[in-house]
């Protein structure tokens, strides 16, 4: 059941009703009512894998209460790990397994021995990322006291499934979403009214941009060795506004669909592509995924104490993992590797933390200076885009190499029937919009609302793009 | 709560009012211009006679050069379209036929359309606009799926296909024709073949609901019906020539040109023949039909 489809669009006001009107308003009720629209909601994915969701939770579940009640470290360190092992093994088997075997297989086979790889081939169970995540999390804050065990069932499983952020997160933090589960919600029409032109923005990112912007860059990517410099440049654009729009969409929609149950989720992004540097991009991304391995990684591993030495390792690691965290291919990791490798400089430097606060643009040098900035960030950005996107590390080497030495710049006509920059004044115009509203989580609230709303309707319904379905990208993570 | 309901409220109005425009506006546009395809052509002529129609796919629209028949005082239009199945071809002759066209002789591109029942989108598309309005495409289209949500839904038949969505509404303000009117409807190809192959292993011929209403219409409205396989490259007449033999057991009445040029350097592609081969078919047909 994806969020832009027909059968969310009825799903969602059922869940809304009976949530508001017949749940008596009891705290009870209320998570019993998320619990089974959530699981009903997973089901629809591939109701096997919901056997694996409900083990995971138990696990946690468990294995914090076992934490919680014994005092001895060691005790608690073997349930700690026990419930990491499971967790990470899990996801190891679904989701990496197979990518270990061929690359191992591949090693060796550098030696001069042929072996053939065991696959398992398993599907991979959609938001299995996310909820081991969560899930991790919940153990690792329990572990360290930074929160009490949830005793109760429903509640601890309606945090690891509450079927907003399932799929494709954010991925929320125990400390954050479990005291909201523990209280009676009270409706709050404005913060509902704001949830319903989140929805709308969500939509608009999802259905207009990106997957408009899926168009181009599918037929681009696909057919890289027959395009010019200009439309590769173009193709990796489209695709950095692709999997932002895609992406951010979705969370805009999780967050909007979470208001309406008078709860709150993290914030997932925050204008990403107005970054100065890449520090601030990645504050600025996926900041749920970023503050995660932060939290649970770096700062553990020393984060930035410790000698310069420490401190880049440290960073390496996060950038690595984030980027296997995506999926089980060297493209993903050489994503993470070449955003590490933009960071360092910054830490070396010492200015990782330079553009930190709000900015204002005005005619002077400075503001010429924080637009080149931007500019530049975007670019090395779109570069390491490339690597997510290509189907393998060779394919996205020849399409950089091919961008420096191909040396036209004309508008090539696409197979698709449309010429590549056709969508440029686009993105333009998308882009503008952000701007304009980058201190606000969606432009449609504010003066004159319903007439945005009714743009943003209007967009969604002519712009936006029904015939060629197509699934959110992070939701094969 | 009250509140949020009216506010719900005001939006599914917002949302249906948006829709309603849309849809007026949409279909306003594509039913007063003409010339963007054929399909619009049939729906916004009336009363023609032509000694002969062309129906079919591309492999009809790029094969057939009306003038070679037009210059033998045969009057002809080349009605076929890129993408077609024999599903849509029916309906465009059902239409013509309402519109009240004469129509002495058919010939119908049939050989690969055999394949398969299937519909094409885009060509399907092209008839949508008119759906409120032409009983006879609802007709054509009742027992498909989404037949509900096109009849009763403002906009949803525009906002699912692509084929009429903004920019092909852009296309029609605008005035855009295709340059194929000029030519009778006959869609030149330029390329020259070399070594050109079609894999037609997956291929097998079976009945076809559209192609037998097609024989039936002409049977009814005393057209002459010449149901017509075309060429295709050498090397794929080879390997899997079996097709058309598979053709003349269930549709024995089907006439087979498949070999009637067999060199590629009349092919642009495998399937389509560039406008060398376009003539040489068309005269070979002019010949055997319409000058014994």
């Amino acid at each position: 059941m994806f969020f832009n489809s027909l059968k969310f669009a009825v799903f969602l006001p059922i869940v809304f009703i009976f949530y508001w009107f017949f749940s008596n308003k009891s705290k009870k009720n209320q998570n019993l009512i998320l619990i089974l629209a959530s699981y009903y909601f997973y089901s629809c994915w591939d109701w096997r894998f919901l056997f694996l969701l409900i083990f995971s939770t138990f696990l946690d579940y468990y294995t914090a209460i076992k934490i919680e009640e014994n005092e001895k470290k060691s005790i608690r360190k073997f349930w700690l790990w026990l419930s990491i092992s499971i967790n990470l093994g899990l996801l190891a088997v679904f989701k990496y397994y197979d990518f270990f075997a061929v690359s191992a297989t591949e090693f060796i086979s550098g030696f001069g021995f042929h072996v053939e790889p065991v696959l398992l081939k398993l599907i991979l169970p959609v938001g299995i990322s996310f909820y081991t995540f969560h899930g991790l999390s919940y153990i690792i804050d329990v572990y360290y006291k930074r929160i009490k065990t949830e005793k109760n069932f429903v509640d601890y499983s309606l945090f690891v499934s509450y079927f907003p952020l399932l799929v494709a997160g954010p991925i929320e933090r125990a400390t954050h979403l479990l005291p909201q589960l523990k209280v009676k919600r009270e409706f709050d029409f404005e913060k509902a009214k704001e949830g319903i032109y989140q929805i709308v923005w969500g939509l608009v990112k999802k259905v207009v941009i990106a997957d408009t912007c899926a168009l181009y860059a599918n037929e681009i990517f696909d057919n890289y060795t027959t395009m010019n410099s200009m439309s590769l440049i173009l193709g990796a654009v489209y695709f950095a506004f692709q999997i932002y729009g895609d992406f951010s969409g979705y969370s805009d929609i999780a967050l909007g669909t979470s208001k309406l149950f008078g709860i709150d989720l993290l914030k997932n992004f925050d204008y990403p592509y107005f970054s100065r540097d890449i520090a601030e991009f990645w504050r600025r991304w996926h900041i749920s995924l970023s503050s995660w391995f932060r939290d649970y990684v770096y700062i553990p591993l020393g984060g930035s104490k410790g000698s310069k030495l420490f401190q880049l390792r440290n960073v390496m690691v996060i950038f690595l993992l984030s980027g296997f965290w995506h999926g089980a291919n060297w493209t993903f990791i050489v994503w993470g590797l070449l955003n590490a490798v933009y960071f360092i400089p910054l830490l070396l430097l010492n200015k990782n933390r330079n553009n930190m606060g709000e900015f204002r643009l005005s005619f002077n040098l400075n503001s010429l200076k924080i637009i080149s900035n931007i500019a530049f960030t975007f670019a090395i950005t779109c570069l390491a885009w490339i690597f997510f996107r290509a189907n393998t590390i060779h394919q996205a080497v020849d399409y950089i190499y091919r961008i420096f030495t191909n040396h036209i710049f004309s508008f090539q006509y696409l197979h698709i029937g449309r010429s590549v920059e056709k969508l440029i004044v686009f993105l333009v115009i998308f882009s503008i919009i952000e701007w304009n509203n980058r201190n606000k989580i969606e432009p449609i609230s504010g003066k004159y609302s319903w007439i945005k709303l009714a743009l943003a309707i209007t967009a969604i319904l002519t712009l936006g793009i029904f015939s060629d379905y197509k699934n959110f990208i992070y939701f094969q993570f | 709560m009250k509140q949020f309901i009216l506010y719900i409220g005001k939006i599914l109005v917002l949302i249906l009012l948006i829709m309603i425009s849309l849809d007026v506006f949409y279909t306003y546009v594509f039913c007063h211009t003409s010339g963007r395809n054929k399909t619009e052509l049939v729906l916004t002529t009336e009363d023609k006679n032509y000694d002969l129609v062309i129906l079919g796919s591309s492999r009809a629209e790029n094969h057939f050069v009306p003038s070679i028949f037009n210059s033998r005082g045969i009057k002809t239009f080349n009605y076929a379209m890129s993408g077609s199945k024999l599903e849509e071809t029916a309906l465009t002759l059902k239409l013509m036929l309402a519109k009240n066209f004469k129509i002495k002789n058919l010939i119908l591109d049939v050989d690969l359309n055999l394949n398969s029942n299937s519909h094409s989108d885009n060509i399907r598309a092209t008839f949508l606009p008119y759906f409120p309005i032409s009983p006879i495409i609802r007709e054509h289209y009742k027992n498909i799926p989404e037949y509900f949500s096109y009849r009763y839904i403002p906009f949803y038949r525009y906002a699912v296909n692509e084929a009429i969505g903004y920019r092909e509404v852009g296309a029609s303000i605008k005035s855009k024709k295709m340059n194929t009117f000029d030519l009778g409807g006959f869609y030149p190809l330029q390329n020259r073949g070399k070594n050109l192959y079609y894999d037609m292993s997956k291929f097998s011929p079976k009945k076809n609901k559209g192609y037998e209403e097609i024989r039936k219409l002409c049977k009814e409205n005393n057209i002459n019906f010449i149901p017509i396989s075309l060429p295709m490259c050498q090397n794929t007449m080879k390997d899997f020539g079996n097709y058309f033999q598979e053709m003349k057991k269930i549709y024995p009445e089907i006439h087979h040109y498949e070999n009637a040029v067999v060199d590629d350097k009349y092919f642009s592609s495998c399937g389509h023949m560039n406008v060398e081969g376009a003539k040489k078919l068309s005269t070979l047909v002019l010949n055997d039909f319409f000058e014994k």
